[in-house]
C-alpha cells in the first residue's frame, strides 16, 4: 500500500464521518420536530377538547341559568312569606272575622300563588320520612323514629331544585 | 388525557377547582354549592351521605355523622389534641392497634384518611359530572404545619377515592399562588386565614418560584362561628332589655336569631347598617312579640373587637420565629371568608403595613390556587400558550373614505373573519383594499399597514361583483389579507408581518385620541352614511327610471328627476340636514313609481329578463356604459 492510497482512504473514512455526523444531527432535529410536533398536537387536541366541552356546559349552564334564574330572588322572598305565615296563624280570635282580616288573608294567597307560578313548589315535611335531600334536621323529639313530626320553617323546591330545606323536627322513637 | 383537579379539602368545608382554558375555575356541586360540607354519614338504613345531605341530618344521627376529620388526619390516640378533639367532637374516636385515631360510624371503624376518601369522593363525583369526563389526578392542600405523617394520610385519602396525588402543597403557598406571586423575584409573604372556626397565620418564604413556609402560628379555634356568636348573644340581651323575653329558652327562636345573625353580619361588610327583622319571633300572654333591632357596622366592631385582636399576637409570634420584622414582609394574603369584614383588613392592614391582596373569593382561593398547581403540573399553564390579543382594531376603508372594521380590538389571537364587499360604481373594473389599524371611524385618522388592488372584476352594475375580504392574524401576530373576486376568482393577497405594528406607547395614543374624537367622528360618520344612502337612492331611482320608462306618467316622470337633481345638489354641499331633506323627499316620489308601476303590473308570472345573474357567472355586460368611475371611490 502506498502512501497516496492511504491518504485517499483517509479521505473518505473522513468524508464518511462527516456523512455521519450530518445524519445524526439530522435524526436528532427530526426527533426534537417531532417531539414538538407532538406536544402542539396535544395541546391543541386539549384545547379543541376543552372548547366543545366548554360550549357543551355554557349551553346547559344557560339554560340552568333560565330556569333558575328567579331562585335567588325566591330565596330572598321566602323569609317575608314565612313571616307572612306566621302572623297570619297568630290572628287574635276576636279578629279573625272582620273583614279587613280576610282581605290580608287574600294578600297572602296572591303572594304564594304569584310564586307557584313561577315554579315555586313546598316541600312536604310533617308526617313523611325525613330525607336529608329536602330536609333539615334542627332538633329530636319524641315521636316515631325517622318521620317529621314538626316542621320549623317550610321548605320549598322550584322546578324539582331544592332552593331550601324544610327545617324540621325529627321523631326519635320513643313516645311522648 | 384527564383533567387534573385541585382540591381544598378544609376542616369544615371543602372546594374543588380546574384549569379551563387557562383559567382557573371553581366547579359547583351537585348541589349547585360553591362549597361542600366536609361531613360523612352513615344513614340508619345503612347508605352513605357525604356534603350538604350529611350534614342536613347531623342532628338525627349524631353517632353516625362524622365531620372535622381533618382535625384527626394522621394523628395517634393519645396525643393532646386528640384527647381535646374527643371531647368536642359528639362520634366516637377509637384507638387502631397501631396506635391511630380511628372513629366508628355504623357498625365500622374506619381511619380518617378513609373518611377523608368519602369527601373526596364526592367532590370527584361532581367534577366528572361537570367536567363530562373521569377525573383520576388531583392536588389537594393541607395546612402549612402538617407534619408527615398527616401529608401521608392526605394522600392515603386520594388514593382510596381513586385519585392519584401529583402532589401535596400547603394551603398558604396555594393561596399565593392564586394571587400570582410565584412570578415574583424573592419575597416574604405573610397569609391570613380566618375562616369559620380556625385561624392561621403563615410566614412564606419565595426565592426561584418555590416557596418555603418559615413559621407558622394561629388559634385553632377563633372564627367567623364566634363572629356569629357576639352578635347573637347581643341581640338576645337587647330584646330581653326591651320586651323582657329572653329568647335562649326558645329553639325555634334562637334558630331564626343565628340565621339572622349571620346575615347582618355578612351585609355589614358592605353597608354601614341593617335592621335585623324578626316580626312574631315569640309570644307571650300579651300578645306577639317582634325583635326589630338596628345593629350598626360601628356596634358590631365594637362586639368583635377583641376577637379580631386576638389574632394579632400569633401574627407577631409567626413574625419572630420567622425571625422577620413585620418591614420585610412584601406582601399579605386574606384568606378565609371572615377576612371580608373591613374591621379585620383594617387591623390586617395596621399591623402590616400595607395592604393586603383581594380580588379572589377568600373561601376559593385556596382551590383556586391548587387548580393552578394542577395545571402547572399538567403543562396547561405555560407562557408560550398564553394567547394574545390585537391592541387596535383592524378593518379596511370603504366609500366615503370610512373606516370598516373587520375584527375588533382585543380579539384573541389566531383568528380570521370575512366579509363580502361590493364595488361602488357601475363598472367598475377594480377595487383597491386599504388596510387599516385603529379606533376611528374614518380612515384617514387610522394608520394604514398596507394597500392593493385587486382589478379584473367585469363590467357590472355597481353593487353585484361580489369581493370576499378575508383578515387572518396567526398566533404570531402576522396579518393576511386577501380580496377574491367571487364572481371570476381573481385573488390579491398582503401579508402584513408584526414588525410593521405599532409599539406599546403608539397603541395608548391610538386609543387616547379615539377616545377624545369620539363625538366629532361619530358626527362625520353620520355625514358619510347620509351621503352614502342618499347617493345610493339617486343611483337606484335613475336606473328604475330607465328601465321603466315606458310604464312611468311622464309628471311623474319629471316630478322624480327633480328631486334626484335636487338630492345630486345637495350632496355637493355637506349641510346634512339639506341631504336628508332631500332624500326623503325622493324617497316619497319613488314610491309613488312603485305605486304606478305594480296598477300596470299583469298578473304573474313576471318578467324573467330582469333577474340578476347567478353567482360565480359574469353579469352581463350593458350597452349603457357609463364609464369606470374608478378612483372616485376607493373602495369595494
Amino acid at each position: 500500500m502506498n502512501q497516496e492510497e492511504t491518504e485517499e482512504l483517509n479521505g473518505e473514512a473522513e468524508a464518511e464521518t462527516a456523512a455521519l455526523a450530518d445524519a445524526a444531527q439530522l435524526k436528532q432535529a427530526l426527533a426534537e420536530a417531532q417531539e414538538k410536533a407532538e406536544a402542539n398536537l396535544a395541546g391543541w387536541q386539549r384545547a379543541q377538547a376543552d372548547f366543545v366541552n366548554y360550549k357543551r356546559r355554557a349551553e346547559r349552564e344557560m339554560k340552568e341559568s333560565r330556569e333558575y334564574a328567579i331562585g335567588a330572588l325566591v330565596l330572598n322572598l321566602l323569609p317575608v312569606l314565612d313571616d307572612f305565615e306566621r302572623a297570619l296563624a297568630a290572628i287574635p280570635e276576636e279578629e279573625a272575622q272582620m273583614s279587613w282580616m280576610e282581605g290580608i288573608q287574600a294578600i297572602e294567597r296572591k303572594l304564594r300563588a304569584t310564586l307557584e307560578a313561577q315554579g315555586v313548589a313546598q316541600i312536604k315535611a310533617v308526617g313523611e320520612p325525613f330525607d336529608p335531600h329536602v330536609h333539615e334536621a334542627v332538633m329530636q323529639a319524641p315521636g316515631e323514629e325517622g318521620m317529621v313530626v314538626e316542621e320549623v320553617e317550610k321548605g320549598y323546591q322550584l322546578n324539582d331544585r331544592v332552593i331550601r330545606p324544610a327545617k324540621v323536627v325529627v321523631g326519635r322513637g320513643d313516645e311522648e | 388525557m384527564g383533567k387534573v383537579i385541585g382540591i381544598d379539602l378544609g376542616t369544615t368545608f371543602s372546594c374543588v377547582a380546574v384549569m379551563e382554558g387557562g383559567e382557573p375555575k371553581v366547579i359547583p356541586n351537585a348541589e349547585g354549592g360553591r362549597t361542600t360540607p366536609s361531613v360523612v354519614a352513615m344513614s340508619k338504613s345503612g347508605e352513605r351521605l357525604a356534603g350538604q345531605v350529611a350534614r342536613r341530618q347531623a342532628i338525627t344521627n349524631p353517632d353516625n355523622t362524622i365531620f372535622s376529620i381533618k382535625r384527626l388526619m394522621g394523628r395517634k390516640f393519645d396525643e393532646p389534641s386528640v384527647e381535646y378533639d374527643k371531647k368536642l367532637l359528639p362520634f366516637k374516636i377509637t384507638k387502631a392497634p397501631n396506635g391511630d385515631a380511628k372513629v366508628a360510624m355504623g357498625d365500622k371503624e374506619y381511619s380518617p384518611a378513609e373518611i377523608s376518601a368519602m369527601i373526596l369522593q364526592k367532590l370527584k363525583t361532581d367534577a366528572e359530572a361537570y367536567l363530562g369526563e373521569k377525573v383520576t389526578e388531583a392536588v389537594i392542600t393541607v395546612p402549612a404545619y402538617f407534619n408527615d405523617s398527616q401529608r401521608q394520610a392526605t394522600k392515603d385519602a386520594g388514593k382510596i377515592a381513586g385519585l392519584e396525588v401529583l402532589r401535596i402543597i400547603n394551603e398558604p403557598t396555594a393561596a399565593s399562588l392564586a394571587y400570582g406571586l410565584d412570578k415574583k423575584e424573592e419575597e416574604t409573604i405573610a397569609v391570613y386565614d380566618l375562616g369559620g372556626g380556625t385561624f392561621d397565620i403563615s410566614i412564606l418564604e419565595l426565592g426561584e418560584g418555590t416557596f418555603q413556609v418559615k413559621s407558622t402560628n394561629g388559634d385553632t379555634h377563633l372564627g367567623g362561628d364566634d363572629f356569629d356568636q357576639r352578635v347573637m348573644d347581643w341581640l338576645c340581651n337587647e330584646f330581653k332589655r326591651e320586651q323582657g323575653i329572653d329568647l335562649r329558652q326558645d329553639k325555634m327562636a334562637l334558630q331564626r336569631l343565628k340565621e339572622a345573625a349571620e346575615k347582618a353580619k355578612c351585609e355589614l361588610s358592605t353597608v354601614q347598617q341593617t335592621e335585623v327583622n324578626l316580626p312574631f319571633i315569640t309570644a307571650d300572654a300579651s300578645g306577639p312579640k317582634h325583635l326589630s333591632i338596628m345593629l350598626t357596622k360601628a356596634k358590631l366592631e365594637q362586639l368583635v373587637m377583641d376577637l379580631v385582636e386576638k389574632t394579632i399576637g400569633p401574627c407577631k409570634q409567626a413574625l419572630d420565629d420567622a425571625e422577620k420584622t413585620v418591614s420585610q414582609i412584601d406582601e399579605v394574603v386574606l384568606v378565609g371568608g371572615q377576612t371580608r369584614m373591613p374591621l379585620v383588613q383594617e387591623k390586617v392592614k395596621q399591623f402590616f403595613g400595607k395592604e393586603a391582596h383581594k380580588g379572589v373569593n377568600p373561601d376559593e382561593v385556596v382551590a383556586v390556587g391548587a387548580a393552578i398547581q394542577a395545571g402547572v403540573l399538567k403543562g396547561e399553564v405555560k407562557d408560550v400558550l398564553l394567547l394574545d390579543v390585537t391592541p387596535l382594531t383592524l378593518g379596511i376603508e370603504t366609500l366615503g373614505a370610512v373606516a370598516t372594521p373587520l375584527i375588533p380590538r382585543n380579539t384573541t389571537i389566531p383568528t380570521s373573519k370575512s366579509q363580502i364587499f361590493s364595488t361602488a360604481a357601475d363598472n367598475q373594473p377594480s377595487v383597491e383594499i386599504h388596510v387599516l389599524q385603529g379606533e376611528r371611524p374614518m380612515a384617514a385618522d387610522n394608520r394604514t399597514l398596507g394597500r392593493f388592488m385587486l382589478d379584473g372584476i367585469l363590467p357590472a352594475p355597481r353593487g353585484m361583483p361580489q369581493i370576499e375580504v378575508t383578515f387572518d392574524i396567526d398566533a404570531n401576530g402576522i396579518l393576511n389579507v386577501k380580496a377574491h373576486d367571487k364572481g371570476t376568482g381573481r385573488e390579491q393577497k398582503i401579508t402584513i408581518t408584526a414588525s410593521s405594528g405599532l409599539s406599546k406607547e403608539e397603541v395608548a395614543r391610538m386609543q387616547r385620541e379615539a377616545e377624545a374624537h369620539a363625538s366629532e367622528d361619530t358626527q362625520r360618520r353620520e355625514e358619510i352614511e347620509a351621503k352614502n344612502s342618499a347617493d345610493t337612492l339617486a343611483y337606484t331611482a335613475e336606473k328604475t327610471l330607465r328601465e321603466h320608462k315606458d310604464k312611468i306618467p311622464a309628471e311623474l316622470n319629471q316630478e322624480v328627476e327633480g328631486k334626484i337633481a335636487a338630492v345630486r345638489s345637495a350632496l355637493q354641499g355637506s349641510d346634512v340636514a339639506a341631504i336628508r331633506q332631500a332624500t326623503q323627499e325622493l324617497n316619497e316620489a319613488m314610491q309613488k313609481i312603485g305605486a304606478a308601476i305594480y296598477q300596470q303590473q299583469p298578473p304573474p308570472p313576471p318578467p324573467g329578463g330582469e333577474a340578476p345573474p347567478p353567482e360565480g357567472e359574469p353579469p352581463p355586460e350593458k350597452g349603457e356604459d357609463e364609464g369606470t368611475v374608478e378612483g372616485e371611490f376607493r373602495e369595494v
